[in-house]
């Protein structure tokens, strides 16, 4: 049917809120073709579905009509404890407002996915623990949220949305709460993510960062107003996994984390010079 | 699932831990329910447990005759209760007494009457001091412990008294010297032949306080009181076999004796205790119903707070169901911080009401019964406790839209 390097496809996709008089259309008849190793952006006024759009992609809302593929898999009328499940294991997300629970120490906000993931407490705690490594907090592990800046926060919740190497990862406005050099860090983070493979959708307000993105998609009314590839569909990073299958080593799979040695390095140099500023 | 039960076993008790405060005030609810369950049940157990040992004491040979039929049903206890006369339309005659001796393997019988009177010596006068009216077979039924003197006899059957430990210090500030001495009991003058060592055993089946008792020949009280109310006979068999024999015998010579009239009951074995228990059934039944009350009230209490538990945490159920957990997953947590609450309290409830047992012990005859039934109970109490009064606030949390939960900030 599609393409093996298609992630997501949504087809005729419509949310409706209200009826009769109240009627009104968060998304309308809504077609999109996400591949795996994008990096896309969604812009446009208030109002427009953005987030609703976000929210139907990561499982937490329902479209009223249309079809919606994860993987060649129709996972619109799915029970919601298979949502959750998938939720848990394919889909990180990251938020504006960060979302952490403010009674946790960071180490079990960022492990929260991996327990409905159903992993042991030990490997969620090794997981949670490498995952914040990366991000530079290893040394605030059991701080509380509040304890930490704003940007020490998005990327715990950064740390949280890719602990459990999820296909996708979703970002609603993830720079809108943090100054410029927190924003600059945060999209930072999210770029090497994406060059590791994985797959980042992010809705922004901000027009000057799009240019992290690979493909910047404006919405109106509910539907899509332009949509614009930065990178050609060849070029796209992909996950190592995916890369090996590619040379037909099918048997081998390695997950992404492990492997992301030499991107890790260079962020690390990149974070510790600007850490000198 | 076992993993994740864990996890939320541990995320309740981060919870309650962090609200402490209010997390002890819930459980204090449950707990002071829960304690008067097994407070109540400590005592109606020990009170049973005190009247049976006090049977095998006695031995299994032992066979009571009682004024009245047997009553089974509660509204005739709870008539029994209420009629203040009860005993004073005795059925049984000192005549009686004779009549069971003479049956075969009937090796001692001997009434009980008890009537209370003012008791005066030449120090002090002792009012309300119960008088027992028996025979010289009273001691061979009952092994009452002599400290001085001589219980009643042949000799000295005539207006001769047993004093207990306490009443002879009661009036004559000593026990050692009180044998020989005269009371006066109703204007009739009595000497003291005996006085018995302490014996502080106020439950017993002749419910009688034997340490604050003067006892006398049935005769006596007879003649200074005028009428004597038989409460019960007590009749020792030779043999245990022949119990039922005797209770045939006995019955059809009392019913005879008294031209047909079968207003009286013989028992032996677990049937003596058989009237106490019921009474004290009852009475634990109430008590119980009130306790139970407030356990439910407690139950609401648990509800109460994990319904402001729920929605305080409103915006950490919706982070829990964007990155991942199912409503079960959700409703499991908030359940198991209710259970916890609850059987927490129930702990609390549990050492609290052997506590005020143990205390209540100190002050009254009872000793706190501790029963592995009682602790089961009360443990399955809390656990239905928790779950019924937890699972409401659970559903409420399990369905709330992860959406609109994402949006509420603290």
């Amino acid at each position: 049917m599609s393409e093996k390097n298609t992630l997501i496809e949504l087809k005729g996709l419509t949310k409706r809120y209200g009826y009769g008089d109240t009627e009104s259309f968060a998304l309308k008849d809504f077609d999109l073709t996400i591949k795996r190793g994008e990096f896309i952006m969604i812009m446009g006024p208030s109002g427009c579905g953005k987030t609703t759009l976000l929210d139907i992609i990561g499982l937490l809302d329902r479209a009223t009509r249309g079809e919606y593929y994860l993987n060649g898999e129709n996972v619109a009328g799915i029970s919601s404890r298979r949502q959750a499940k998938l939720r848990a294991k394919k889909i990180g997300f990251v938020f504006q407002n960060f979302n952490l629970i403010e009674d946790l120490p960071i180490i079990e906000n960022v492990s929260l996915p991996l327990v409905y993931a159903g992993y042991s407490k030990t490997s969620r705690l090794k997981k949670a623990s490498s995952a914040l490594k990366r991000f530079h907090l290893e040394e605030r592990e059991y701080y509380l949220p509040y304890q930490l800046s704003g940007g020490q926060q998005q990327r715990v919740a950064i740390a949280r949305a890719i602990v459990g190497s999820p296909e996708i990862i979703l970002a609603d406005e993830p720079t809108g709460n943090l100054d410029s050099r927190g924003s600059h860090i945060v999209m930072e983070e999210l770029k090497a993510i994406h060059k590791e493979g994985n797959t980042i959708i992010m809705v922004t307000h901000n027009p000057a960062l799009t240019v992290y993105a690979t493909r910047v998609i404006n919405m109106l009314d509910g539907q899509i107003d332009t949509d614009v590839k930065t990178v050609a569909d060849a070029n796209l990073p992909q996950p190592i996994s995916v890369r090996i299958k590619k040379k037909k080593y099918s048997d081998v799979s390695i997950s992404i984390p492990e492997d992301s040695g030499k991107t890790t390095k260079k962020t690390k140099k990149r974070k510790k010079s600007r850490r000198k500023n | 699932m076992a993993m994740l039960l864990r996890t939320h076993f541990k995320l309740a008790r981060t919870s309650i831990k962090e609200n402490r405060g209010r997390s002890f005030l819930t459980c204090l609810g449950i707990a002071i329910g829960v304690a008067s369950i097994i407070l109540i049940l400590s005592l109606t157990g020990s009170v049973s447990n005190l009247v049976e040992s006090e049977v095998d004491e006695i031995g299994a040979d032992l066979m009571v005759v009682r004024p009245s039929s047997t009553k089974d049903s509660v509204t005739s206890i709870v008539e029994e209760l209420t009629s203040a006369n009860s005993f004073q339309k005795s059925s049984l005659a000192i005549p009686d007494t004779s009549t069971i001796k003479k049956i075969d393997n009937v090796t001692a019988a001997a009434p009980v009457a008890i009537s209370t009177n003012t008791v005066v010596s030449e120090k002090n006068s002792f009012e309300s001091v119960p008088i027992l009216g028996t025979n010289l077979d009273y001691i061979k039924i009952e092994p009452l412990p002599i400290r001085y003197g001589a219980f009643l006899t042949e000799t000295n059957e005539e207006n001769s008294v047993v004093l207990g430990h306490t009443l002879s210090l009661a009036l004559f500030n000593t026990i050692n010297s009180t044998v020989g001495k005269m009371v006066t009991i109703m204007g009739e003058k009595f000497m003291v032949v005996g006085v018995l060592d302490k014996i502080d055993k106020t439950i017993n089946f002749d419910n009688i306080d034997y340490d604050n008792a003067a006892i006398m020949n049935i005769e006596s009280l007879d003649k200074i009181t005028g009428s004597t109310q038989i409460q019960q006979i007590n009749v020792k068999a030779a043999n245990t076999d022949s119990l039922q024999t005797i209770k045939e015998q006995a019955t059809a010579a009392l019913t005879e004796s008294k031209h047909g009239d079968t207003n009286f009951t013989v028992a032996y074995g677990d049937e003596i205790t058989h009237p106490a228990g019921s009474l004290f059934s009852i009475v634990s039944g109430m008590l119980a119903i009130v306790a139970g009350i407030s356990l439910i009230v407690g139950g609401i209490g648990v509800m109460n707070i994990m319904l402001v538990s729920v929605s305080e945490r409103t915006h950490e159920i919706g982070v829990r169901k964007a990155v991942g957990a199912s409503s079960r997953n959700i409703l499991i947590q908030f359940l198991f911080e209710a259970l916890i609450l609850s059987v927490l309290g129930g702990v609390f409830g549990l050492i609290l009401g052997y506590v005020l047992a143990f205390l209540l012990s100190t002050i009254t005859p009872f000793s706190p019964y501790i029963s592995w039934e009682i602790i089961a109970v009360s443990f399955l109490t809390t656990l239905v406790i928790g779950i019924i009064f937890g699972i409401y606030p659970a559903l409420k949390a399990a369905s709330k839209d992860s959406i609109d939960s994402l949006k509420h900030y603290r």
